[in-house]
């Protein structure tokens, strides 16, 4: 007898590197199920502030009731505080978030990236139960385990490995990250099947976000 | 990882026993003639008997045919022997490498039950097997000359190893091409 499984994997990989005055956010857009495809438009990119991106592969079900959740409790904070939150006040909420349903999940691997309050870029990286951490640079999802080495040599500087850490975030310039995260995706998409189709970009910088997207290998 | 008219390959040298280590020099790369390697990640013991095994079918395949066998025929050896253990395998995944004919580079790669895989750029196995499939797919680029291989292989390596527990207490990497061996710990 088939038990229900109430989680399913959708695939997929989601990366944010931080810099001086920048944040790049990344995701595929492939969903999958098992071996098949069901969009190669879906994206997992969330705008909760304007300048506070959440990107998050796993179970897309409970990424979106995630992000719904998430962008209630920030309307309720604007209607309090009269502010929008913070990037760091938002890593905290969404680990809190998590953590509520430690014992039922949201299968969601989550990468959060912004500027925080002095203008530096941050990325704050997640599991599934809301253990968080900030970095220069972090990458979740099926593709992750392929990717992390190859931002590890790229990034050396703010690697968590090196203890204690040189720099908080990356000395590379804009463009600069975002033509490694097309190269980083270019290679996850050769070797793992759930990550392809297209990629999705968001840079945040002081002027505002801006979006990117690009092709990817389809097969 | 094959560059031009050269090939190379490398390991970690962590021993372990799940988390507790148990040597930081062990041998996995081996040597079955001047032109012709086999790494063997997994099962310790398997590693060390299959390597006996396959030298001891190597040196009187050398005493009956009077050369040395090319990398493609000892593949098909390596995939025969463990398919004979098809219903209680070694524990084992090697990674073969050699020049052939006219010193072509050869690799490839099998599962424990001697599935062969060949690849014209790199093949990769052991625990952290997806980071390098990763680091090696973004640094490999066809024909490199030996120093340039050697530094990225050396770069996959570490970048690979670093993220995984249950590699790393060193690598070792071998450039062979067809006049010179270059090891390196």
């Amino acid at each position: 007898m088939a038990r229900f499984d109430p989680y399913e994997n959708n695939g997929g990989t989601c990366v944010a590197i931080a810099g001086a005055g920048y944040c790049v956010v990344a995701a595929d857009m492939r969903l999958s199920v098992g071996y098949s495809i069901l969009t190669r438009d879906h994206s997992k990119i969330a705008h909760l502030a304007d300048k506070c991106v959440l990107a998050s592969s796993g179970f897309q079900g409970d990424v979106k009731a995630l992000q719904k959740n998430l962008a209630a409790k920030e309307l309720v904070y604007e209607h309090n505080h009269n502010k929008k939150m913070s990037c760091p006040a938002m890593a905290q909420l969404l680990s809190n978030t998590l953590y509520y349903k430690r014992f039922f999940p949201y299968y969601a691997f989550n990468v959060l990236g912004g500027l925080d309050s002095e203008g530096k870029g941050c990325v704050f990286t997640y599991d599934a139960v809301g253990s968080y951490e900030r970095t220069g640079y972090s990458a979740q999802g099926t593709g992750a385990t392929l990717m992390m080495p190859v931002l590890d040599n790229q990034l050396k500087s703010p690697s968590p490995l090196l203890l204690p850490a040189r720099d908080a975030v990356t000395p590379l310039s804009e463009a600069e990250a975002v033509d490694l995260v097309k190269d980083v995706f270019a290679s996850a998409t050769e070797r793992d099947i759930y990550t392809g189709d297209k990629l999705e970009i968001v840079i945040i910088n002081s002027s505002g976000s801006r979006r990117e997207c690009i092709e990817l290998r389809k097969d | 990882m094959v560059g031009k008219n050269c090939f190379a390959i490398a390991s970690d040298r962590r021993l372990g026993v799940q988390l507790q280590t148990v040597a930081t020099d062990f041998q996995r790369v081996f040597k079955i003639h001047d032109k012709l390697y086999i790494g063997l990640s997994g099962l310790a013991t398997d590693v060390q008997t299959l390597y006996q095994r396959l030298v001891f079918r190597h040196k009187l395949y050398q005493l009956r045919e009077e050369r040395d066998m090319k990398p493609q025929t000892f593949a098909s050896l390596v995939s025969a022997l463990l398919y004979e253990k098809r219903f209680g395998p070694y524990f084992c995944q090697p990674v073969i490498a050699g020049l052939g004919e006219d010193n072509e580079p050869f690799i490839c790669t099998m599962d424990c039950i001697g599935a062969k895989e060949l690849a014209k750029d790199f093949v990769v196995s052991g625990t952290a097997s997806e980071s390098l499939y990763g680091a090696c797919e973004s640094m490999y680029k066809p024909n490199m000359e030996p120093e340039e291989l050697f530094e990225t292989v050396s770069q996959a390596l570490q970048a690979s190893v670093d993220r995984d527990c249950l590699s790393g207490w060193g690598g070792y990497v071998l450039v062979v091409t067809p006049t010179e061996i270059q090891e390196r710990g």
